[in-house]
């Protein structure tokens, strides 16, 4: 098992009010799963992969990666096997420093040394790396990220994550923020490069078309619980339809799918 | 003319503190208020063991390692144990006052008739009095600048960048934040303790009061700097910090030599240096409320 997540729980204080945001989540992944998983705003999605990527302490259970347990581990340490994504693009690149400064960062996990980041081998190395996302960004090495757009960047941390060969990686509604021709052109070298490099992957979606297209497992989430996990030619045979139909019967209203199937930034506006 | 090379003889040793308040400010993003005691705690510990008969270039190193430790104690403060950055630096400073104290024993510390790295190092290189210090200090200040270069450019270094820029993608890359932001500290204050050092040699003492208002001249030194390169690089910021803190001493030498004539004493110069930081740091949100975007 790449990934083991063993009866977690996570309670946030909100003043007196408690919120349970996941209540016994069990799951466990196999080498080269690609997992997608849905879920109404607050079914726990996010603060289930913020407890694997360490940056969320869980309030009871065991995560284990590679047979390692590894819930105490802080954030950084878990780093050195998982690659993350998040839904800003912003999030995930240093604007101030140049291309090749954000990916010599990626090439390698863990504590750094004093040998130089960027040598020609690397550079070369780099122009090579992006050369496959058909972007033209291995010329423009040298330019500060910030001068790239949103869909670049996210190209580009997509690369970053996928880069040291981790053993998992996790994206959190990553191609959410972006405009529909840049959203699939990401999701497309996501999955090219989670197939090159045998990356075991768990990704969030709002889009349900998206989770049944994409990955061998689909996983419904509800209410901190995990109502439906879908393999194989089961997975192959559901559709939008019936996804919406078994929302409906957990409770959720059409609203809240509707609201749920839009980009968040039409959502918050 | 003496004036000019006095300025840039000050400009220079006063650049390495100038260099360290860009690495907390700048590359941090951490407004570190430690240097205005780590400035007299390198200018006590470099003048107590002067006086004690150590070698003066020695003593300087000294100076430069109990500055990393200091810088090491707030970067701790900050990141361990979760307090705020500028309370982490007031505790730092405020500590730092007591201690400087005891190092040196009593408030004032006079180096006259000691030794000094700098006319050691002039006298070493058989180098004229006349424009022998300039030389010195620029060799200095050059040096440190482009070791500090060279480090930016290593693994080690571009994580620290990073740090400051994106805390959130540095974790996710396996980078712990927080032993960058305790590392960017400890380089940061040593060089600032390292100037201490060399300007209490260079003026002929150590007083526990001359580390009042060091940040605000290092910002000054780098925001001025700032304006007039506009770096887009490690290697033009860290020469921005040099010119700018340079233009400041200047700015300062023709204040005490010309600002009597104009109502203005040397007490003064702490108000006009937070002025100039002050409008440095407000000009960008006028300027954008005069394009009409919104703050």
């Amino acid at each position: 098992m790449i990934l083991e997540v063993c009866g977690i729980t996570k309670t946030f204080s909100l003043g007196l009010e408690k919120v349970e945001a996941l209540r016994g989540i069990d799951l466990a992944l196999t080498q080269g799963e690609f997992v997608t998983v849905i879920g109404s705003n607050g079914a726990g999605k996010s603060t289930l992969l913020n407890v694997i990527a360490g940056t969320c302490r869980p309030s009871r259970g065991r995560v284990r990666i590679a047979g390692r347990d590894v819930t105490r581990w802080p954030a950084h340490r878990r780093a050195r096997w998982i690659g993350r994504v998040f839904q800003d693009p912003l999030r995930g690149t240093a604007a101030h420093m140049t291309l090749a400064e954000n990916l010599a960062l990626a090439l390698r996990k863990g504590p750094r040394g004093l040998g130089l980041a960027l040598s020609h081998a690397r550079r070369r190395l780099l122009a090579e790396a992006l050369a496959p996302l058909d972007m033209g960004l291995e010329g423009r090495l040298n330019e500060r990220v910030a001068h790239l757009s949103g869909g670049e960047r996210q190209a580009v941390t997509v690369l970053m994550a996928t880069l040291s060969r981790p053993m998992l990686l996790l994206l959190d509604e990553h191609t959410a923020a972006l405009d529909p021709a840049n959203a699939d052109k990401v999701l497309e070298i996501t999955e090219r490069l989670v197939k090159e490099n045998g990356i075991t992957t768990l990704m969030v979606t709002h889009r349900m078309d998206q989770a049944l297209r994409t990955g061998s497992r689909l996983i419904m989430m509800h209410k901190g619980r995990v109502q439906l996990d879908l393999r194989g030619e089961r997975k192959q045979g559901f559709t939008v339809d019936d996804l919406v139909g078994l929302f409906r019967k957990v409770g959720v209203t059409d609203d809240e799918l509707l609201l749920g199937q839009q980009p968040l930034k039409e959502a918050t506006a | 003319m003496t004036l000019f090379l006095h300025a840039v003889e000050q400009g220079l040793i006063y650049g390495l503190m100038a260099l360290g308040v860009y690495v907390s400010f700048r590359v941090l993003a951490f407004p570190d208020l430690s240097v205005d005691g780590t400035f007299p705690l390198g200018a006590a510990v470099a003048a107590a063991l002067i006086i004690g008969g150590w070698d003066p270039f020695l003593a300087s190193l000294v100076a430069l390692g109990a500055g990393m430790v200091a810088g090491a104690f707030t970067g701790i403060l900050a990141t361990k144990f979760r307090i705020q950055g500028l309370l982490a630096g007031v505790l730092t400073m405020i500590m730092l006052y007591s201690l400087n104290l005891r190092i040196m024993g009593r408030p004032n510390l006079p180096l006259l008739g000691r030794p000094s790295a700098l006319t050691a190092a002039m006298q070493a290189l058989h180098l004229p009095p006349s424009w022998g210090l300039v030389l010195v200090a620029a060799c200095l200040a050059l040096g440190c600048k482009l070791l500090l270069d060279l480090f930016f450019h290593t693994e080690l270094g571009t994580a620290m960048r990073a740090t400051g820029n994106n805390p959130d993608m540095v974790q996710a890359l396996g980078i712990n934040p927080e032993t960058m932001v305790i590392l960017g500290l400890a380089l940061s204050n040593g060089l600032v303790a390292l100037a201490g050092a060399l300007v209490a040699q260079y003026s002929g003492f150590a007083d526990v009061g001359m580390g009042v208002g060091t940040i605000v001249a290092g910002l000054a030194s780098v925001i001025v700097g700032e304006m007039l390169l506009r770096p887009r690089t490690v290697l033009w910021a860290t020469a921005a910090a040099l010119l700018g803190s340079c233009l400041y001493r200047g700015a300062i030498l023709v204040a005490l030599r010309y600002g009597g004539a104009l109502g203005f004493t040397a007490s003064d110069l702490k108000l006009l240096t937070a002025l100039v930081v002050l409008g440095a740091l407000v000009a960008p949100a006028i300027r954008a409320r005069l394009r009409g975007e919104e703050a």
